[in-house]
């Protein structure tokens, strides 16, 4: 079985877009959708392409770099899984491919964990809009990966900033 | 575009105690806030033939209220959705009874949001990651808080907006709900009281987030020409927006500039629609499900310009005397949790002249305008509401009414 701090990953048997997307993660692939019509990408997955209406998709690997364009600190967790995680940085990583295509207010931006070389969440002073950061990947078994990020050791895009942690 | 100004208009209004130990089910509570709407408006079962509702699997549904009240239905949905929906049935009852498929209908919200279905989650689901939760779930993002903390800290980034500044909405919301003898949270706080609050996600502290309530709320919706054979001044329904969204708003951060609700949609439906312009709102009704929220949705609707929301809040204008009050009975934050209802009913009761505050005769009329602590929270001379309802950054709701 599939699992994420000690939650079951369960993926419905129709659903072999999310299967696909996990197993490339799995594999150490940060992918998303390209439109074979458009040749657009999008993210997250979806069942038709967002730009154009077509299902016609293709897998492509993504750099998996990008700059965090916002971010929270969770102090207070809902999940039960993340009790023991606390406080955990949740990041809204633009990606590097696309921005601003095919109009200048979209960019593939993904919501996902901060964490450190180890896996643990990042410390909350280390992360600020602005940082560069990559994608690296935790194993879920059963092939099955999750792309999250960690700071990566390219100097930020612009000059950070950060919520004040006092 | 379609436009019904003051076709429509809302005659009652109703609801329960607002509590945290409802001990009641949702039908019961439904039913009751029902009742209590229908003689509001002097309405006998017989009268009322329409129904809606909206729920997030935990209300009870309209034919079981409904016969409970013996009243029998021309036309009824019981809708999913939280919040937003309020305005938008709202609409959908005007356009029920234009469509001739009933008479009046009455629009309803029934939960134990404390004690039975809490908004968001508190770990006693049955955890498991599958589906849309793949991407967004599984990395610790599930509660209403969660989901949208990015999107105020990004307007901090971008506007330079204060966790000071929001923290005054919840002050200000709290000395409107020392006047309002229903509401769970009476008790003023400072902005001090907030920053001094415990984390739940930086940039929220718990006092930038809603109060969880038991309770049902109750919203009647007829025709202008039989409101006025009615108990109560009617609320006209000027214009009304419905769940209006942003692309991709099941992800609402697709699309810059992410601090940028849909409200800058529904604007100018609404206010076109409306012939009036938001100078002109008397009284707003901004969801506050986080202190933020009232921020994204004034500056969307243009009450003032994007970035300015911060100022805004704290310069005056939306405090009980000033320029244009919000959320007069403490909106979400202090007053009750009923994903937009009490919010809609309070401006119903401004335009009545009609406020329930702690003046001796307010069922009178007649208001004191003391807005110190268990005074008054009657605005003068109110003949322009708007609410805006918060569904997410990407979804939301607005109606204009007038008396």
């Amino acid at each position: 079985m599939a699992e994420y701090l000690g939650v079951e990953v369960r993926i419905a048997p129709n659903d072999p877009i999310s299967r696909e997307f996990l197993e490339h993660a799995g594999a150490h692939r940060f992918v998303t959708q390209r439109c074979r019509d458009c040749e657009l990408l999008q993210y997250p997955p979806g069942t038709a392409c967002e730009h154009c209406t077509s299902s016609n998709f293709e897998w492509t690997e993504l750099s998996g770099r990008g700059t965090i364009y916002s971010y929270q600190l969770v102090e207070h967790p809902i999940h039960p899984a993340y009790r023991e995680r606390v406080p955990y940085p949740v990041v809204l990583v633009e990606l590097d491919e696309q921005r601003g295509l095919p109009v200048p207010e979209y960019a593939l931006r993904v919501m996902a964990t901060l964490v450190d070389t180890e896996g643990k969440p990042e410390r909350a002073a280390a992360v600020a809009i602005g940082k560069r950061v990559i994608v690296d990947f935790t194993d879920l078994g059963d092939g099955l990966g999750l792309p999250v990020f960690r700071l990566s050791d390219e100097p930020p895009e612009f000059e950070p900033w950060s919520f004040p942690l006092a | 575009m379609s436009n019904l100004k003051d076709k429509y208009a809302i005659v009652g209004v109703g609801e329960t105690e607002y509590s945290r130990n409802s001990g009641r089910t949702t039908r019961a509570l439904g039913m009751e806030a029902i009742r209590n709407a229908m003689r509001d408006a002097g309405l006998e079962p017989g009268e009322v033939d329409g129904m809606l509702s909206y729920h997030g699997n935990d209300s009870t549904d309209s034919l079981t209220i409904a016969g409970d009240l013996g009243i029998r239905l021309n036309f009824y949905m019981d809708c999913s959705g939280g919040g937003s929906s309020t305005e938008a049935l709202i609409g959908l009852a005007t356009g029920a009874i234009e469509a001739g498929m009933c008479e009046t209908v009455v629009v309803f919200r029934a939960m134990n949001g404390y004690t039975e279905a809490r908004i968001g989650g508190t770990g006693r689901q049955v955890p498991v990651y599958t589906g849309g939760a793949l991407y967004q779930g599984i990395y610790g993002v599930n509660s209403a808080a969660q989901m949208f903390a990015a999107a105020f800290m990004r307007h901090m980034f971008e506007h330079g907006t204060t966790s000071e500044q929001i923290a005054n909405v919840k002050a200000v919301h709290s000395r409107h709900a020392s006047n309002n003898p229903k509401a769970f949270y009476k008790e003023r706080v400072t902005v001090q009281d907030v920053l001094s609050s415990r984390w739940i996600t930086r940039p929220l502290h718990l006092l930038d987030c809603c109060v969880e309530t038991d309770n049902g709320t109750a919203i009647i919706v007829t025709s202008a020409e039989r409101a006025r054979d009615l108990r109560q001044k009617p609320a006209y329904i000027m214009a009304v927006a419905g769940r209006t969204s942003k692309r991709k708003a099941n992800y609402h951060w697709s699309y810059a500039p992410i601090t940028l609700h849909s409200g800058q949609y529904a604007g100018p439906r609404i206010f076109a629609n409306a012939g009036v312009t938001p100078e002109d709102i008397d009284v707003t009704g901004a969801y506050d499900a986080f202190t933020f929220t009232p921020i994204f949705q004034l500056e969307a609707y243009g009450f003032c310009e994007p970035g300015g929301g911060g100022d805004y809040v704290t310069n005056g204008t939306i405090e009980l005397g000033g320029k244009r009050p919000n959320n007069t009975s403490g909106g979400h934050l202090c007053e009750v949790y009923t994903h937009g209802m009490n919010m809609v009913i309070e401006n119903v009761r401004q335009l009545r002249g009609l406020v329930d505050d702690y003046c001796p005769n307010w069922a009178a009329g007649e208001h004191t305008y003391d807005y110190s602590e268990r005074g008054c929270r009657q605005v003068r001379d109110v003949e322009l509401t708007a609410n805006l309802g918060w569904a997410s950054p990407a979804i939301g709701s607005a109606l204009i009414m007038h008396n």
